[in-house]
């Protein structure tokens, strides 16, 4: 890691009690880290150096953090993590609707938000679909995976409520349909956040998967194990833009 | 009986107004058949004492010698003079009218010996027979007193003291006169149409807004939502009523609204701090006493959540979304297995019903916390249960004292447990899955599992939720 140059972070947050030892605890994990009290200073300190990812408070007076992380998405194309003081689903899904990477809520443990800066970091350095498909529907088998809102619904309509876990597993399976894909391959897809959780057991999260949408999980039709050890989707995948609400 | 009576104040008043209206019509229709049947009779022996009292000693029509006259031939049908008794073999007399003729006929003055009356078909008579074929025949026939054939008639013979004569007056009996009936019921039925249809029109005009603002009422206890108030209609009164009650609708939603931001805010203001705290413990070189630190401080972040949960689980921002609830209950329980937790997935069928699944994985996180702080091992299932949806968390463990089930379900109140280990919550973990029960339609109830012995090993909580 020394030889490669520091990672730069913006931090924009209006509470300084909680921005400054912030900052301090983020320099003395090795970023290099730049503050702003509100979005027009963040705005300026854009034009002086353009970070490597932001990290952005939601709720600020003045310009709120949604359309300044707007326009750092769709101008800048810039990693943005959102912090949040409210846990509630939609201010997620707002935020993930605009296309903000990440989200932690306050008040977070600093060494997953480290944990989700670096993954972040490494999910954007490999991005190379753009990002308007992201929030494109899945849709096989009159099944229906909505990745913004990771809401899973069955040809029935029903909703099967799926882990983050699972839901980054299925998103590895509906990438790569038909295709065998190994407990290697499969972890280094997956890794995510839960990655210290995940990487025990993908036999786990994939019995727990097939619990959840297979008729039968010991005769699974969706999910299929391949012998010599990895597994397959055995159903052709589409993606549908999302209809704008 | 009772599902055949109206239920709304509108159909209630019509049915009482109906049946007062019906009530007072067979009284007054009761009441006017009786008087007119009193008018009728009193006609006939009026007639019949008249004809008597009027029988000239001297037969005039002869006398007068006015034969020339067309209307002295124009004779009606009147008295005869018989010697005998004008009773027929094996008929009654009619002892009732004949005393009322016999009192009468001596406030004229007459002396009776012998009185008869009685009634006789018409065509048993042989006078009036006879008399009415003579009369069509000479084309002179005058029917004033309407004899019919086929009528009945009364018959009064009086024989006065000291005469030996008979004298015989005769009236046809009128029969039962339906068109009087078809009045009164002609005159129900007009006042019924225009009555009851009028207190209709106007207690509709009561009715409509009130059961409208019935609705309204219902509605806004479900979602006090202020949009679709009334508009104020109807009489005075209804106006006053539904502008009062629209005022305190608006009353209501800004309260509710005051308090989301007051709790949002309190939220914000509060997390902040946390936070900040959080990051500072960072750089505590003690790994123990920095643990202690972040599991206080996750305690209260988690006692602030409770909080504000429960003061919004009333007024949820998310929709009901039909969900598979085992699948629900399932990644809750997968949560605490990565967690390196014991509980076990007991049996659950699958059941799609419509919930808030942030709302019930809290509830179900709750219980299946509280499992695991007081007791152990908790295994959680899923089943139907007639029209309901139960989900049962078993744990193994001191139960609850039987007195104090039903106090633990009130917020603030923790476990004997909970307080001698110094475990964490506010104790509004139960609190909060009551009423996230109750959001979703539903009870939670909580009981002491007994093994055979009937010792407690441990508890059951049980969350019953309807299905669609």
């Amino acid at each position: 890691m020394s030889e490669q140059p520091p990672i730069k972070l913006l931090l924009v947050d209006d509470e300084a009690s909680l921005r400054q030892p912030l900052a301090e605890y983020l320099s003395r994990q090795g970023f290099v880290v730049r503050q702003a009290a509100d979005a027009s200073k963040a705005r300026s300190a854009l034009i002086d150096e353009t970070p490597d990812l932001v990290l952005l408070d939601i709720m600020m007076p003045g310009e709120d953090g949604l359309s300044l992380c707007r326009h750092l998405i769709e101008a800048k194309k810039l990693p943005v993590i959102f912090l949040t003081a409210r846990g509630e689903a939609t201010d997620r899904i707002v935020g993930l609707e605009i296309g903000a990477d990440d989200y932690v809520v306050k008040p977070f443990e600093p060494r997953e938000l480290v944990a989700r800066i670096r993954s972040v970091l490494r999910r954007s350095a490999r991005q190379t679909t753009p990002p308007t498909v992201v929030d494109a529907l899945y849709q096989f088998e009159g099944w229906e995976l909505d990745p913004l809102k990771r809401r899973l619904s069955d040809p029935e309509g029903t909703v099967i409520p799926i882990s983050s876990a699972e839901f980054r597993l299925l998103c590895a399976f509906l990438d790569h349909p038909r295709q065998v894909l190994d407990r290697d391959r499969l972890l280094d897809m997956v890794q995510g956040r839960e990655a210290h959780l995940f990487d025990r057991a993908v036999d786990n999260q994939v019995s727990r998967l097939r619990r959840k949408m297979e008729d039968d999980s010991r005769d699974p039709r969706l999910i299929q194990t391949v012998w010599g050890g990895g597994y397959r989707l055995a159903a052709d995948v589409r993606r549908v833009a999302q209809e704008a609400e | 009986m009772r599902r055949f009576l109206p239920r709304s104040l509108l159909g209630q008043m019509l049915l009482s107004v109906a049946l007062a209206l019906l009530a007072a019509q067979t009284l007054s229709g009761v009441l006017l058949f009786r008087a007119e049947q009193q008018r009728r009779e009193n006609g006939l022996i009026n007639a019949l004492a008249f004809q008597l009292v009027a029988d000239p000693r001297v037969d005039y029509r002869t006398g007068n010698g006015d034969a020339a006259h067309p209307e002295s031939q124009r004779r009606r049908l009147r008295i005869e003079r018989v010697l005998q008794s004008p009773i027929i073999t094996g008929e009654m007399q009619d002892e009732a009218r004949a005393e009322r003729l016999r009192g009468l006929l001596t406030d004229q003055g007459i002396e009776i010996q012998d009185l008869v009356v009685l009634a006789r078909p018409v065509a048993k008579d042989s006078y009036i027979m006879r008399g009415l074929t003579r009369m069509r025949s000479r084309n002179n026939f005058d029917n004033r007193d309407g004899w019919d054939p086929q009528g009945e008639m009364l018959l009064a013979g009086l024989k006065r003291a000291g005469e030996e004569e008979w004298l015989v007056a005769r009236v046809p009996l009128p029969g039962a006169e339906p068109r009087r009936f078809s009045g009164v019921i002609l005159q129900t039925l007009v006042l019924y149409i225009v009555l009851v249809g009028g207190l209709a029109f106007l207690l509709r005009r009561i009715t409509r807004p009130l059961a409208a603002l019935a609705d309204r009422v219902e509605k806004f206890g479900e979602t006090q939502e202020i949009s679709g108030q009334l508009e104020p209609s109807g009489p005075e009164d209804m106006r006053r009523l539904i502008t009062a009650h629209n005022a305190m609708e608006s009353r209501i939603s800004a309260l509710l609204s005051e308090k989301d931001v007051m709790l949002g805010a309190i939220g914000h203001d509060l997390k902040t701090p946390l936070a900040a705290l959080r990051v500072r413990i960072e750089s505590v070189e003690d790994d123990t006493e920095r643990e202690r630190m972040a599991a206080s401080i996750e305690d209260i972040t988690r006692s602030l959540d409770d909080i504000l949960s429960l003061a919004r689980v009333g007024r949820p921002s998310d929709p009901l979304e039909r969900t598979e609830l085992s699948a629900l209950v399932a990644s809750v329980v997968e949560e605490y297995e990565d967690m390196g937790d014991d509980v076990v997935l007991g049996d659950s069928s699958r059941m799609a019903l419509r919930l808030r699944a942030t709302w019930m994985r809290r509830a179900l996180r709750n219980l299946i916390g509280n499992s695991l702080r007081y007791g152990a091992k908790p295994v959680v299932s899923v089943m139907r249960d007639d029209d309901h949806a139960l989900v049962r968390i078993e744990d193994t463990g001191p139960g609850i004292p039987t007195g104090e089930i039903s106090a633990m379900m009130e917020p603030f109140t923790r476990g004997e447990a909970s307080r001698n280990r110094e475990t964490g919550g506010a104790g509004l973990g139960l609190t909060l899955a009551r009423a996230i029960a109750e959001q979703h339609g539903g009870t939670l109830t909580l009981a002491n599992r007994l093994d055979d012995s009937g010792k407690v090993i441990g508890l059951v909580a049980e969350l019953r939720l309807p299905l669609d």
